[in-house]
This record gives C-alpha cells, sequence and structure tokens, in this order.
C-alpha cells in the first residue's frame, strides 16, 4: 500500500487518448442517425415573430425544421434544459432559436443557412450596471410562469448563500438576486484602521474553452426507453433534468456519460434538450455536435462581474474592515448566479473583523451564465488580493507576510459564520515564500517583477458509492457513474488498490450509465474525489471482506489473521502461507462454487468541507514600448490534503495556474455596444497556448482532510483561483501601475502605462 | 463549418489551370491555408475548386540581380531557402518563420498570402519594403505587376479573377544592405497587430507595415498622417504606436544586419 498512494502514474486513459483510440460521443455509430443544426439567433433582445421554411425545408436531405413549438417540453420554463429553442422571446444573441434536421451535417448546414428568421427587436440590456437602475429596460420581458430553474447550482461547490438584503435599495426587475453578509461595525473599523484601500475592477465572460464542443446523440429504443449518449460532467443529473423537461419518468432515460473531451464546468444539460427534443419529436435518432463558433455564441460562459471593494489595515498588517458590492452579470440566468459565493469568497482564506459583503445578481442580454472552475472565485481573488498588495505596498510590509498574519486556521469563524474546517492557508504561504523566486524578486531586471496571491475553494459535498467486483482473473473493476474530468477515474484506481491490496495496473475503472451505475452527483465542485473516494475505499474494503472469508475457508486460517499484500492473501506473520487474489476469485467465480463473488459496495455521505488553499508565485516582464505581458516563469503551491497520485495532482495545479494565466492576460468574450459577441472564434478569443505558457513549477503541501480518503482533498479548482491576481500583482510591480480590468491586454497595459 | 457544395479539379500545368479558371466563380486553390477557412464559412462559396498546388511554380532561384520565387514556394521552403539567410534579404525567411503554426507553414503558400490580401497578414509587407513585383499569366498573357499596385484594399487585389501568379521577383539589394521584420502577434489569430518590415541599403532605407491599415503600406514620414484601422480590442492610437515601435524594431535590426554584411 505504502508503494501505492504518492506514487506519479499516468492516467489510466492517456494511451486511448493520445493514440486517438477514445471514442467520444461524437464519434459513436448510430443506425439511421439524423443530424441537426442550430439556428441563433442574431439579434440579442427580439420577439420571434416567425419563420420561413420553405427554401429549408427544399434542401434534399432536410427532413424538419424544429422550433420550440415543435419540442415536446413539459414546462414554460425559461431556464436552458426547459427552453433550449428560444420560445417566443429571444434573450441573447447566440440563443438557439431552431433545428435543422438532416440525413447528412451537409444538408443541415445547408438548410439552417436558408431558414429565415422574422424578428421584431427589443431594447437590448448589455450594460450590467446600467442594467440595475430603477426604470431599466428588462432583459426579459416575458415572465416565467413555471421556474423550477433546476437545481443545478447544487453541483458547483457549496457556498451558502447569505441573507436577503432588505435595506430598500431602489432596483430594476433585472436584478434577480441580492446576497448580504454583515457583521460587526465597518464604518468604525475603516475608521480605526491606517491604511484603507479601495478600487473597482472588472473582468469579463470567460469561456470554459474545452477541446471537445458540446455534442450529443439521442434515440428511441424500441422498448420506448429513451438513450442519450453525451459529453456531460453528470449522467444522474441530466437525466434527472431531461426526465423534468420532457416529462419522463426516470427509468425511460437512461444516460451515458461518454469520456470528456474537457467541460470545466460549462457541460450540464445544455445541448441535450435539443437533441432529445429533436429524437422525441421525430422518432429517430439524432445528433448535435456543435461547431466551434456556435459553442462559443450559444453556451454558458462563466459571468462578467464588477466588483466594488473595500479593505483596510492597522499598521502591522492586521486585517481589519472588508467591504464588497459585487456586481454578476448573469445574462439571460434566471436560475441561478455567482453573487453568492462570489462575495463570501472575496474574503479570502483570512480573518476579518467587521465586513461588509452584498453581491447582485442582474440579468442582461448576453449569454445564459455557466459554471467554469471555481464559479465567482478568481474574479474575486483578483480584487481582494490586488488591494492586499496595495495595503502591504502602503504599510510596507511583504506581502506574504501580510497574507500570513491574517490566513485562518481550523476554527476561525469566516464570513460565513462557520469555523473553518482543518486547512492549509499558512502551510502554503511558509512554503511557497521558501521558493527562491520570492528571495530573487528584488534582483530582477528593470521590467520585471515577481507577484503572489493566494486562493482558495471551499469544496463540496453530495452523497456517492461506489462498486468493486474482482473478476476471476485477479483484476478489479470500480464501477461508479463519475464522468471521469480531470483524472478522476485513475483515482479510484489507486485509492481501490491501496485500499484492496491489489497493485494498482490490475484495477480498472468503468464509468457505468444511469440504468446501471450506482449513484454519484456530477464532477464537479472539487467534489469527485473528496465524496467518491471514500465510497470506492468503502466498496474495496467490502469486497476485500468477501475475499478474506473465502481464503480464510481455503487456507483454514481465521480472517483477522489474513492480510492482502500485492494481490496475494497471506497469512500474518507467515507469508509462504497464501494464495493469489486470483485463485480465490475463480473459486468463487464458477458453477458450483462455494463463495460470494468477490465484490462490495461502499457509500459515503461527507458532512465535513475540506478546503485546499493555492498560493503563487508569478514572474513577469512587461514590455513598456508595446504593452506585451510574458510570463516567464510561474510557481504553484498547493494543500491537496494528500497526493494520492502526484502527476494528477500536478497536472491540476499547472492547468488551474494556466487557466489563470488565461483570465490575467489573454481570454475576453467582448460584445459590442449593441450585444453582439465580437469574439466568437479563437480568431478573435485568445487562450494561453503551450507557446505562451512558461514553466510552472508545483510545490505540493499535504495538510491532511480528517474526511477525505486517505487524508485527499478536493482540489480541481483551488489552483485557478489565485493565478490571476499573483500575474495581476506581478504586472502592477512590473509596470509601475496597477491594471484593474481582465484581461491585461497589451493595450490596456499600454494605456495603463501611458497615464 | 462545411463549405456550401463545390467541384475540384487538379490542373496538369499551368495553360490547363488558366483553361480551368476560365469558368465563372471558379477558385484557385494552393496551400488552402486561406481559402479553406473562407470556404467553411461560406464567405467564399466557389463553383469550381482549381487546385494548383502540382505545378512546377515553387522554389527560390537567384538569377540576373533578382530572387525568383515561385508562387507556390511554402513558407518552410522559404525559411529553408539560402539566399534568405543572407543579410540582404533575412526579412522574407525571417518573417515566414513567425507565420502560423508548423501545419500552416508546411501547406501555406506566398502566393496565396499575397493574393489572399488579408491585410494583416506579414509577408506583404516584405515583399512591399524589398520592392517586389508579381509576374501575371491570363488566356489573354503575361504582365508584371508591383506588390503595391497589386495590393488595393483589404482582401482586394488588382489582379483579373483569371490571372495566376507564376513569379515573385525580389531585386537583389547591393552588398552592404540588411533586411528585418519584427511584429506584435494578435493574441489570439498570432496575425500581425502590427507588423513591420526593412530594408536598410548604403543608397536608402525603406520601411512597409502590416496589420495597421486597410491594406499594408511603404511607409514615408512618422505615421501621424497614415490613416490606421482601429477596433475594440486595438484602438487605432495604439495601433499607430505600435507601428511605430515595430518599425524602428525593424529598421534598427537591419542595420545590424547591413553592418555585417559590410
Ligand atoms: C492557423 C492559421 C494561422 C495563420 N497564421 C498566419 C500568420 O500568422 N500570418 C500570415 O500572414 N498568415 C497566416 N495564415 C495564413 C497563411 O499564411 C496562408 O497560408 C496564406 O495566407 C495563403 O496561402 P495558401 O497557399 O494557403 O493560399 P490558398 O488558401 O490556397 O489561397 C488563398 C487565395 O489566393 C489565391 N491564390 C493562391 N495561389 C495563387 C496564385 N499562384 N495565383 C493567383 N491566386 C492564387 C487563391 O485563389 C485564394 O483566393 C494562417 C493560416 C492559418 C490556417
Amino acid at each position: 500500500m505504502s508503494d501505492t498512494l504518492g506514487v506519479a502514474r499516468p492516467r489510466l486513459d492517456a494511451p486511448e487518448k493520445v493514440t486517438g483510440a477514445t471514442r467520444f460521443a461524437a464519434d459513436g455509430y448510430v443506425h439511421g442517425l439524423l443530424h441537426a443544426r442550430p439556428v441563433l439567433a442574431t439579434e440579442p433582445h427580439a420577439r420571434i415573430r416567425g419563420f420561413d421554411t420553405d427554401a429549408t425545408l427544399a434542401v434534399p436531405g432536410v427532413v424538419a425544421v424544429l422550433s420550440a413549438a415543435d419540442l415536446p417540453l413539459a414546462g414554460t420554463g425559461t431556464d436552458r434544459t426547459s427552453e433550449p429553442l428560444a420560445r417566443e422571446e429571444v434573450v441573447f444573441a447566440g440563443q438557439p432559436v431552431a433545428l435543422v434536421v438532416a440525413e447528412t451535417e451537409a444538408a443541415a448546414e445547408d438548410g439552417a443557412e436558408l431558414l429565415v428568421v422574422d424578428y421584431e427587436p427589443l431594447e437590448a440590456v448589455v450594460d450590467v450596471e446600467a442594467a440595475m437602475e430603477p426604470g431599466a429596460a428588462l432583459a426579459r420581458t416575458v415572465e416565467d410562469s413555471d421556474d423550477e430553474g433546476g437545481d443545478l447550482e447544487s453541483v458547483h461547490g457549496q457556498v451558502d448563500k447569505g441573507q436577503e438584503d432588505d435595506a430598500g435599495e431602489q432596483l430594476s426587475g433585472n436584478v434577480l438576486d441580492r446576497v448580504t453578509r454583515e457583521q460587526g461595525d465597518v464604518a468604525a473599523a475603516f475608521a480605526a484602521s491606517d491604511a484603507v484601500v479601495e478600487a473597482t475592477f472588472r473582468t469579463p465572460w470567460v469561456y470554459q474553452a474545452y477541446i471537445e464542443p458540446q455534442v450529443c446523440t439521442a434515440w428511441l429504443e424500441p422498448s420506448g426507453t429513451l438513450v442519450v449518449s453525451t459529453s456531460t460532467q453528470g449522467s444522474f443529473v441530466t437525466r434527472r433534468e431531461l426526465a423534468r423537461a420532457f416529462d419522463l419518468p426516470l427509468d425511460r432515460v437512461r444516460v451515458i456519460a461518454e469520456p470528456l473531451g474537457g467541460a470545466f464546468g460549462g457541460k450540464f444539460a445544455l445541448v441535450e434538450p435539443l437533441a432529445v427534443g429533436a429524437a422525441l419529436a421525430l422518432q429517430r435518432p439524432v445528433r448535435l455536435v456543435l461547431t466551434r463558433s456556435e459553442d462559443f455564441a450559444a453556451t454558458n460562459p462563466a459571468s462578467a462581474q464588477v466588483t466594488h471593494l473595500k479593505v483596510a489595515a492597522r499598521a502591522d498588517g492586521t486585517l481589519t474592515a472588508i467591504e464588497a458590492r459585487m456586481i454578476v452579470d448573469r445574462g439571460t440566468n434566471a436560475g441561478w448566479g455567482v453573487e453568492g459565493a462570489t462575495s463570501l469568497l472575496v474574503a479570502g482564506p483570512y480573518r476579518w473583523q467587521a465586513h461588509d459583503l452584498r453581491g447582485y445578481g442582474v440579468q442582461t442580454n448576453r449569454f445564459t451564465f455557466g459554471a467554469y472552475r471555481a464559479p465567482g472565485a478568481p474574479t474575486a481573488a483578483f480584487a481582494l488580493e490586488s488591494l492586499l498588495d496595495e495595503l502591504a505596498r502602503e504599510l510596507d510590509l511583504d506581502p506574504i507576510e501580510l497574507r500570513l498574519k491574517n490566513a485562518v486556521v481550523e476554527g476561525d469563524v469566516g464570513v460565513s459564520g462557520n469555523p473553518f474546517p482543518t486547512i492549509g492557508a499558512v502551510e502554503v504561504l511558509e512554503r511557497l515564500r521558501e521558493h527562491p523566486l520570492w528571495a530573487q524578486r528584488n534582483s530582477l531586471p528593470d521590467g520585471e517583477a515577481v507577484g503572489m496571491a493566494a486562493g482558495h475553494w471551499p469544496g463540496a459535498m453530495e452523497p456517492a458509492s461506489a462498486v468493486c467486483r474482482v473478476d476471476a482473473d485477479g483484476t478489479m473493476t470500480v464501477v461508479t457513474s463519475v464522468a471521469d474530468m480531470s483524472g478522476v477515474n485513475s483515482g479510484f484506481a489507486v485509492i481501490a488498490a491501496a485500499a484492496f491490496g491489489l497493485p494498482p495496473e490490475q484495477v480498472r475503472v468503468v464509468t457505468a450509465d444511469t440504468a446501471s451505475a450506482p449513484y454519484a452527483g456530477a464532477s464537479g465542485g472539487s467534489k469527485v474525489t473528496y465524496t467518491v473516494g471514500p465510497a470506492v475505499i468503502r466498496a474495496a474494503e467490502a469486497a476485500r471482506e468477501k475475499l478474506l472469508a473465502a481464503a480464510a475457508q481455503e487456507l483454514e486460517i481465521a480472517p483477522g489473521d489474513l492480510e492482502v499484500v500485492d494481490g496475494v492473501v497471506r497469512a500474518v506473520g507467515a507469508p509462504d502461507r497464501s494464495m493469489t487474489v486470483q485463485e480465490v476469485a475463480s473459486k468463487a467465480l464458477r458453477f458450483g462454487g462455494r463463495y460470494e463473488p468477490i465484490e462490495g459496495h461502499g457509500g459515503s455521505a461527507q458532512t465535513s468541507g475540506a478546503p485546499s488553499v493555492a498560493a503563487h508565485l508569478s514572474h513577469v516582464r512587461v514590455d513598456r514600448q508595446t504593452g506585451e505581458v510574458t510570463v516567464l516563469r510561474h510557481v504553484i503551491a498547493q494543500d491537496v490534503g494528500r497526493a494520492l497520485n502526484p502527476a494528477l495532482v500536478e497536472g491540476q495545479m499547472r492547468g488551474g495556474a494556466v487557466q489563470g494565466i488565461g483570465w490575467a492576460l489573454f481570454e475576453q468574450l467582448d460584445h459590442d455596444e449593441d450585444g453582439r459577441l465580437l469574439t466568437g472564434s479563437f480568431l478573435d478569443y485568445a487562450i494561453p497556448t503551450a507557446e505562451r505558457v512558461p514553466e510552472i513549477d508545483t510545490l505540493i503541501v499535504e495538510v491532511p482532510a480528517p474526511d477525505g480518503p486517505f487524508g485527499a482533498k478536493g482540489i480541481g479548482e483551488a489552483p485557478v483561483v489565485g493565478a490571476p491576481a499573483a500575474v495581476a500583482n506581478a504586472v502592477a510591480r512590473a509596470a509601475g501601475t496597477r491594471l484593474y480590468e481582465l484581461p491585461m491586454t497589451p493595450p490596456r497595459v499600454w494605456q495603463a502605462l501611458r497615464s | 463549418m462545411i463549405p456550401a457544395e463545390t467541384r475540384y479539379a487538379r490542373a496538369s500545368d499551368l495553360d490547363h489551370a488558366l483553361e480551368l479558371l476560365a469558368e465563372p466563380d471558379s477558385k484557385a486553390i494552393a496551400g488552402g491555408q486561406s481559402l479553406i477557412p473562407v470556404m467553411k464559412l461560406r464567405i467564399a462559396r466557389p463553383s469550381l475548386v482549381v487546385d494548383i498546388s502540382r505545378l512546377d511554380l515553387r522554389g527560390v532561384e537567384e538569377r540576373d540581380g533578382e530572387v525568383h520565387v515561385g508562387p507556390l514556394t511554402t513558407w518552410n521552403e522559404l525559411i529553408g531557402a539560402e539566399v534568405l539567410q543572407r543579410p540582404p534579404l533575412a526579412a522574407v525567411a525571417e518573417c515566414a518563420r513567425g507565420i502560423g503554426d508548423l501545419q500552416v507553414r508546411n501547406l501555406g503558400t506566398i502566393g496565396g498570402s499575397v493574393v489572399h490580401a488579408d491585410p494583416a497578414s506579414d509577408m506583404p509587407a516584405v515583399l512591399l519594403a524589398l520592392g517586389a513585383r508579381l509576374r501575371l499569366r491570363s488566356p489573354e498573357g503575361e504582365r508584371a505587376l508591383a506588390v503595391s499596385d497589386a495590393l488595393v484594399g483589404p482582401f482586394t487585389t488588382t489582379l483579373e479573377p483569371d490571372e495566376l501568379v507564376t513569379d515573385i521577383a525580389i531585386p537583389m539589394p547591393p552588398h552592404g544592405s540588411g533586411s528585418a521584420y519584427a511584429s506584435v502577434e494578435h493574441p489570439a489569430s498570432g496575425f500581425a497587430l502590427a507588423g513591420a518590415a526593412a530594408l536598410a541599403t548604403p543608397d536608402g532605407e525603406s520601411v512597409a507595415v502590416t496589420g495597421v491599415g486597410l491594406t499594408p503600406f511603404v511607409l514615408s514620414g512618422d505615421l501621424s498622417d497614415a490613416e490606421i484601422f482601429g477596433d475594440r480590442f486595438a484602438p487605432a492610437e495604439y495601433r499607430r504606436a505600435l507601428a511605430r515601435v515595430v518599425a524602428d524594431r525593424a529598421l534598427s535590426a537591419a542595420r545590424e544586419r547591413a553592418k555585417v554584411n559590410r
């Protein structure tokens, strides 16, 4: 076991993925398949008067043009699952308004090009701050009469929502949600502080930019069961959402989570209702694969946000008060927003004496907001960590020391009102401080600087179960419903191997569909390893009991005197009295066998959180003539609880840092003044490509989570949180001027350098 | 993302190509790195695609005081050409090295780049600074056209629809010359936000810029009067400043190379 955990191993799916052997949702062969092409709204806000379908239907191979009324939808909700095609009101440019379904992809595209949609334009709401003003035009005029809204929020991390504001602020109907958290006398605390800094920060809509665009194939079995083969983060949540939207019994919907080509929060029942609606309407298999441009325009990126933040400290660096007013652009998402999460996370992993934190969720005619790795956190950390550096500068304190002085430890009560569980904030900051780059920061050439920042993610919880089955060849198969995102299946393999006593190479992991898999929630919120991992341990232990019971009879030794090491059952202290797991299993799994199959089921219902903290150093060079920023080197230290497979952990740390560099320097979904998307392709939307990403040092810190599997924590989201702020702090030092808006593009840096 | 219906024909030689291109709405295809993307977006929808990629119009050859570049020469072939490593024409290889990615450089051609006339493409600036001329063939015959006369607007040239570029002639600068290319790339597309090519000879200097106007142009003056293009990402004021920076950088690098060549 000691050489099972903590050893860097390649992902189980790596050989298949790199050799192109993986079958993604777009690859499966389905007899009689039809292809759907969405027609996207060209208007940001409009009423649909009607469609002229003649030319489309005249294209050979086109089978149907479907509008909302043609889909057998059950309700009138306005969430994207309930309203996959705009009913009468278009609420953003890019919203699907019709599907053209054809025998070939080419015919569908020919048909879609010819469809004429008659719009009556309405006033578009594109400025999120103006949208809040009393009397502002509304981004949606038709009321949602049936707003169950789904409950997709629950899958993205558990962040409590604070109390509602009743201060009587005058706001327009575009403000869908207000969250307030107050404690202590903020004004007095500011007045008694030695340094007070404040600023307004802006972050844009950011696209998840997964490699595999959204895709779904749906068909009806002759029995009437709907089968949905899809690229999703969660099969059970997709089944629930589809059953709700189309009013189907759960057992008539079978969702298969196919191998994921990336998701980052964006793949939750968004395109499934389109493929399913068409398959139900036409009674034929239908596939929808979004093109990259459609994926840019029609999906659900991270919210744009405006953050007014004010923080203060005493001369010795003790943080005193924090006041935030955070405006979250939800686009058209009436169901949920990140105003609760972002206004909680803006306090960071620090102690405050008084706080007044407000979040506003505002609707506009831009996209539908969706989850993105650590929803609401990078933008909150960008604001907070920028101002902490400003405090350090004003008070002439070392930025890491300032943070260390205020870093929370277990038992400190956070702005949520709840005490923090075990948390490695101090350990992570101390580890980062030891990196040589931090010492080098004062001896760099002109135009270069090192910045630092921290961030955390609270994690999430959901009951989960797993099954472990040993076959007659002595190998184990772990079965869960978990969509294999970020390598979680490879984590399950070492967890099961360690808990059972097998070499990890002998463990396979299968993602089963909703018809047969044990329950687990969606992959997201950094909760998979933390919540499904313990279920895998218990399942492996239950299987091990079966193994020991059988081996005990075979070897005539009490089960308590047996151990399982490296695939061998042996007597404790007498290792030559042994049988291999394979020998025991093959005695059970045969006609006339006398032992129960070596299988176990295990469940978990975590109730304690395990937040993860990550801190970054970013070394940048600013070209003062052109405004270009180059990240020369980046360091990330993260508390992961226990690194079950350091290769996977480092992959998450690097990936988070890279996405954070994207937030910092490159990524923005920008609209024109009318609300039309300007950066809807990779020709316009920049991401941190390999040539722009520097060497990234990973420092793994292990502060075990008491209830985590072997001490592990959820680690997927924390690494992105502080990265943009670290780059911003480095740019501020290198340029000698701070930028308050992301991304820090060359024109913006150049402008800042001039003013 | 699927082109509109089209037909395809491979030209066996230049005359065959010209014959095929007589069809209205036909279009030549070389590397396809510009044409295929616009066909996929259905911005271009030729009825017939005439594949000229196998024609014998490729290679770099020094002859009679000029360097002749076949229009079908790929970026990678330019990068490897011996004469383009030397200071006077080093800008050509330097520019090609920064274009696209390896796949693009293996397929994309210099002729296609000039005729596509993307206002942010890199190589036209180099050809302008070096005073290159195109040789054109059509069913009517042959003519020569300076690159500066060919490029008239975004994605617009003065070529006739049935004309093919058969040669790109670059005058060999005198001994003691150097050339260079410098650019700042758009972070997404990799095309030039501003790019500049410079040639420094004992007799004088010339600089051309790309990415900042409706078409690449030869610089005269300090850019204050030039009509500079701007958008939400990079306002005109920024592009103007950037053009000055890359022009300076290209010119200093060209002068350095000229010194080495003395
Ligand atoms: C991912 C990507 C990145 C790129 N990055 C850059 C970059 O950084 N900088 C840059 O400058 N370019 C870039 N390009 C464009 C690339 O350089 C193209 O290859 C080039 O612009 C066109 O060459 P082609 O051979 O592919 O032309 P094609 O696409 O085959 O043709 C383009 C046009 O030229 C015409 N044509 C081609 N050859 C002739 C000829 N001999 N006579 C008459 N007409 C002709 C065609 O009819 C067509 O109209 C990029 C392209 C891609 C796909």
